[in-house]
């Protein structure tokens, strides 16, 4: 019976690799805890906040490319988000262009193009905004 | 050759490796599934907690009731299943980053960890079956040669219904978490006929008693003799419950019962079942 026991406590024993693994894992798996705990404390249920930013970005098939930076800051992911640009003339629409997103998640940014089909005349502005999204 | 002092490095090493492939290719499904990167950072963090935990608990029973080294002591299965969540962890973070579906710049945090959590979970499991299964061939019968007087005392903790639970648990996660994520269960269930899911839920009662009744694999233990309508009854009931509630957490998890009608849950924990109950009777037999 003691043979038996010591047997076991033999095969239990455990090489340098094995520990390096175990705690390295351990380590791991705390700071996830850690990291998940401080979240769970400092989360505060909060709707999609969605930021648009947009520059000229042509290139030379696409003379009148705008580059589109969404970025959420919000509490929560947001999903199917189409955001419009709108380009004014004189106080009026002359076109509009649409860029839909799948996911934006929370903290996230993602990042796309659209086209014009005229080139934005002098005096015109171009404004962005977020026409919808849903909870996922 | 177990027995020398210290387990020689180059064993380990074969260990791990086992426990790699083994981790691929139970998760690699799951890993190549866009409902669960989305669920990466769905997920709240309190949700992500309750995953590791409960990830945790189930390497903690299959390493007890079926790990490679059956006769080890608890305190090896708590750190055995501490590795496995690590190679997990860095098997899920390489992968991920291997398919491009994270990056280290423009990611949130948030974003990059629940991703790596949620699929960290299903390959740290498939360690866990990787090293026990992959490596049964050589371990398993030379252990019984060495070691055969643990071998009746095991016989007892491995048949006894706790045991059994926890086996057909990790079977039907493995198996019905598969598909879990996707939305063809959603669909499915949405589009059925109560009488679709009737027949759902008595084929999955005729699979498990099936293959609980006639199916031999290869390698798994004898059966007893006495085959009463009392023990395949009682064996159906255990898988196709324990099933069911495999079923749900999944589910759950990925979110599929938020504003739902109690009909609509309760006719994707049948679809559902209908695999995971094979994976509860099957996988109990094949991944012990």
């Amino acid at each position: 019976m003691e043979n038996l026991k010591e047997k076991e406590e033999v095969k239990d024993k455990k090489n340098l690799l094995e520990w390096a693994v175990f705690w390295l894992g351990l380590a791991l798996l705390l700071s996830i805890f850690t990291y998940l705990g401080y979240q769970v404390y400092n989360h505060k249920p909060s709707p999609p906040e969605i930021l648009v930013e947009y520059w000229p970005e042509p290139s030379e098939a696409q003379p009148n490319r705008y580059r589109v930076v969404v970025r959420n800051t919000g509490g929560e992911t947001a999903e199917s988000v189409l955001v419009e640009l709108v380009l004014e003339q004189g106080g009026e629409e002359v076109e509009k262009a649409e860029l839909q997103l799948n996911f934006v998640p929370q903290g996230s940014k993602r990042e796309g193009w659209v086209n014009f089909s005229q080139k934005p005349a002098a005096g015109a502005t171009v404004s962005a905004r977020v026409a919808s999204y849903q909870k996922p | 050759m177990k027995d020398s002092l210290n387990r020689p490095v180059s064993e380990s090493l074969k260990e791990y490796a086992r426990g790699i492939a083994g981790g691929l290719l139970f998760s690699f499904p799951l890993l190549y599934t866009m409902e669960v990167w989305w669920a990466g950072f769905i997920a709240s963090p309190a949700q992500l907690i309750l995953l590791v935990i409960t990830t945790y608990l189930l390497l903690l029973g299959y390493n007890r009731y079926a790990g490679m080294r059956e006769d080890a002591s608890w305190r090896s299965v708590f750190v055995d299943s501490v590795e496995e969540m690590g190679i997990g962890l860095a098997l899920s973070f390489g992968v991920l980053l291997m398919l491009g579906r994270i990056s280290l710049s423009g990611m949130s945090v948030e974003e990059l960890m629940g991703k790596v959590i949620v699929e960290a979970m299903a390959v740290s499991i498939g360690v866990s079956v990787g090293t026990a299964q992959l490596g049964a061939d050589s371990g398993g019968s030379e252990e019984e040669g060495s070691a055969g007087e643990v071998g009746g005392q095991d016989e007892g903790s491995r048949t006894g219904s706790l045991g059994t639970a926890v086996l057909a648990l990790c079977g039907a996660i493995l198996v019905g978490g598969n598909v879990a994520p996707t939305e063809e269960i959603l669909m499915i269930a949405v589009e059925a006929d109560p009488v679709h899911v009737l027949l759902m839920a008595v084929v999955s009662l005729l699979l498990s008693t099936v293959v609980m009744t006639f199916s031999d694999f290869k390698g798994t233990n004898p059966k007893p003799d006495k085959v009463t309508a009392y023990s395949i009854i009682h064996d159906t009931c255990i898988s196709y419950i324990v099933a069911l509630a495999a079923s749900a957490f999944v589910l759950w998890f990925f979110g599929r019962f938020e504003n739902m009608s109690f009909w609509n849950a309760f006719a994707q924990c049948i679809t559902l079942g209908v695999l995971s109950s094979l994976g509860a009777s099957a996988g109990r037999l094949l991944i012990k």
